[in-house]
């Protein structure tokens, strides 16, 4: 029975092609905002997600400096003791961590050249105790880690922008001065990280870099990696242990997955926010629908008085109109969603260089999301028309000229 | 048998802010099945309100009306509806046939909603035959047809459910003097084959095609 209303709404969107294809337009233009924001919003934070992948759960501990935040990673110069940690802060943070790993980290800014005669470049040097190398970076792109004073391991994108492979040669400090490392691994790309940023450094050992910069018992950071319990309780644990003096804290904590869960939670108030402006030309888009069905059912208070006379149920009429506000919807929300697709491609391309994402579960919901609201929101306009068509007393329908 | 129509003391009043407007007062009457009647009356007499009590499109304020023996007044708006999609078959003076759908689906329309479900034409095809429709003009809309054509084409419409009486308001008050005799002498020639038609009429030439006339002065019936 359905048939014959599903058919009339079809042929009074024909016979109204203009206004129908106007309203429809409304609807691609709100689908497109919605959806290609939502593109654009997860495809950031799937960028940035993929950049901290390496992050992992980790707990970074500084020396306290007055303020706030994460400050490993980013190397120092490290000749000032009262910004380094103690042999004996690293032994309290190790003993309060266990069974954690906790690996002091050194770190400093250097010259170096790769092969005679080229040219001067500055990188961060790593110190890492031989034996917790592998804990801190677990995934080499080629080699070995080094078990020697004298080799070392270098980032892959330093690795890349100078031509180094394993084996290569590097001279350290300006004309040589701290002598010669021999290139025996090189790391995986880890992208930003919290703890150390390898992939334009180079990690040496412990001990060379102990005796090259003459930094005994001191350290920049410790990267507690935790396998055991969760990163907020070992942050508690070492804060407790080291802050006891409240006035003079000795450390300052931060949790990885804290920080992480933050910034993935700010880029989701971010995507939120732009996708709801998306929204507002839904909204209009909307009221555009709301108003061709007003006028649909004033054009057609007669049709609705025969059609009520002859024996149309209310709910029958009620569905002719919904049906006009569905096809108008659906057809108008998918090809919002295909024209969304293609633009999210577009704007992926330009802002972020990439569209590695576009395809993915997290980005293709909010374009199904768009989708569904935009059917929504026909479907809810649509109901107060369709209603108020459905409620018009046959008798004085019949007698509307 | 069971009149058609039974009208039992029959009050219909329409309360307005200036006051109550009595449209049918104490109305009470009797169709039986078979009859060709007409009903005259001058304008603001009640003719229209009788029309759509007996439509069941409303209800009295007090009275009864029974349709083949069915007591109306108390009947919800689905029960109402249903009555009006099986049992009574509507001509207007406009014809008011739907300008979306050609004629075969137009006339086909009240048995879709009867049935539920898309329906065989042949039956729509048959009841256009018998009002002497042109088969070429099946599958035209509308307002491709003439006037005479339309009325045929609503004709059709009302008899497909087979329904127990045939409800027309002026049915040839919108069609030249030739074309309405031709839909009289249709109605006339549907009545003789058994349909119950009661036509409301200004027209004193149409009530003389039926068999019996009501009239109606200030909501009652003048002796």
């Amino acid at each position: 029975m359905s048939t014959i209303f599903w058919e009339i709404s079809k042929r009074n969107i024909r016979i109204h092609m203009l206004r129908s294809s106007l309203a429809m337009l409304g609807i691609i233009i709100g689908v497109v905002a919605i959806g290609a924001m939502g593109i654009l919003g997860n495809s950031m934070t799937q960028e940035i997600s993929s950049s901290l992948s390496s992050v992992g759960d980790s707990v970074i501990v500084t020396p306290y400096s007055g303020g706030g935040g994460f400050g490993g990673g980013g190397g120092g110069s490290g000749s000032s003791a009262n910004l380094m940690l103690t042999d004996q802060n690293y032994q309290q943070i190790k003993r309060a961590v266990a069974p954690n790993v906790a690996i002091p980290i050194l770190s400093t800014s250097e010259h170096m050249k790769v092969g005679v005669g080229s040219d001067d470049i500055v990188a961060t040097i790593y110190g890492i105790p031989t034996n917790q190398e592998k804990d801190l970076l677990p995934d080499l792109e080629a080699g070995d880690y080094n078990n020697e004073n004298s080799g070392c391991l270098v980032g892959s994108t330093f690795a890349a922008d100078h031509h180094i492979q394993v084996g290569s040669r590097i001279s350290i400090g300006t004309d040589g001065q701290y002598g010669t490392l021999r290139v025996t691994g090189i790391i995986k790309e880890r992208g930003m990280s919290f703890d150390i940023s390898t992939d334009s450094a180079l990690v040496v050992t412990k001990e060379w870099y102990q005796n090259t910069y003459n930094t005994q018992n001191v350290y920049n950071e410790v990267v507690v990696k935790v396998t055991s319990g969760d990163t907020a309780t070992v942050k508690t644990i070492i804060e407790n242990q080291l802050n006891r003096n409240i006035k003079e804290k000795t450390v300052s904590v931060t949790d990885s997955k804290a920080t992480l869960a933050t910034i993935y939670s700010t880029f989701g108030t971010v995507t939120t926010f732009v996708t709801a402006i998306g929204g507002i030309s839904m909204v209009v888009a909307g009221v555009s629908i709301f108003n061709i069905l007003m006028m649909s059912v004033n054009e057609r208070i007669k049709e609705i008085g025969i059609m009520r006379s002859i024996g149309t149920q209310k709910k029958e009429v009620m569905s002719m109109f919904i049906y006009e506000s569905a096809i108008i919807g659906v057809i108008g929300s998918l090809i919002g969603g295909i024209i969304c697709i293609l633009a999210g491609y577009a704007v992926s391309a330009l802002m972020l260089g990439t569209t590695k994402y576009l395809f993915t579960v997290a980005t293709m919901t909010s374009v199904v999301e768009g989708v569904g609201f935009g059917i929504i929101v026909c479907l809810l306009c649509g109901v107060y028309p369709a209603w108020l068509a459905a409620n018009l007393n046959p008798i004085d329908a019949l007698r509307h000229e | 048998m069971l009149p058609v129509i039974q009208f039992s003391d029959v009050v219909k009043i329409y309360p307005l802010k200036a006051g109550d407007v009595t449209a049918l007062d104490h109305i009470s009457f009797e169709v039986e099945r078979g009859e060709f009647i007409s009903i005259m009356g001058p304008s603001g007499s009640g003719k229209s309100t009788l029309l759509n009590l007996m439509g069941c499109l409303d209800t009295p304020t007090t009275g009864d009306i029974f349709m083949s023996g069915i007591g109306v007044r108390d009947m919800s708006d689905v029960e109402l509806t249903n009555l009006r999609r099986d049992r009574i078959g509507f001509i207007f003076q406009y014809f008011n046939l739907f300008p979306l759908l050609n004629i075969i689906e137009n006339v086909s329309f009240p048995q879709m909603l009867k049935s539920q479900k898309s329906v065989d034409p042949k039956k729509a095809i048959e009841v256009l035959h018998s009002v002497q429709l042109e088969e070429g003009l099946y599958t035209h809309t509308p307002l491709e047809l003439s006037g005479g054509q339309q009325q045929r084409v609503a004709i059709a419409r009302a008899l497909i459910n087979d329904p127990d009486i045939l409800l027309c308001d002026e049915p040839t008050g919108n069609l030249d003097s030739k074309t309405g005799a031709n839909i009289l002498e249709l109605m006339t020639e549907l009545n003789r084959k058994g349909s119950t038609i009661i036509v409301v009429t200004h027209d004193s030439n149409v009530a003389s095609y039926t068999s019996r006339t009501i009239r109606i002065v200030d909501g009652r019936i003048a002796a």
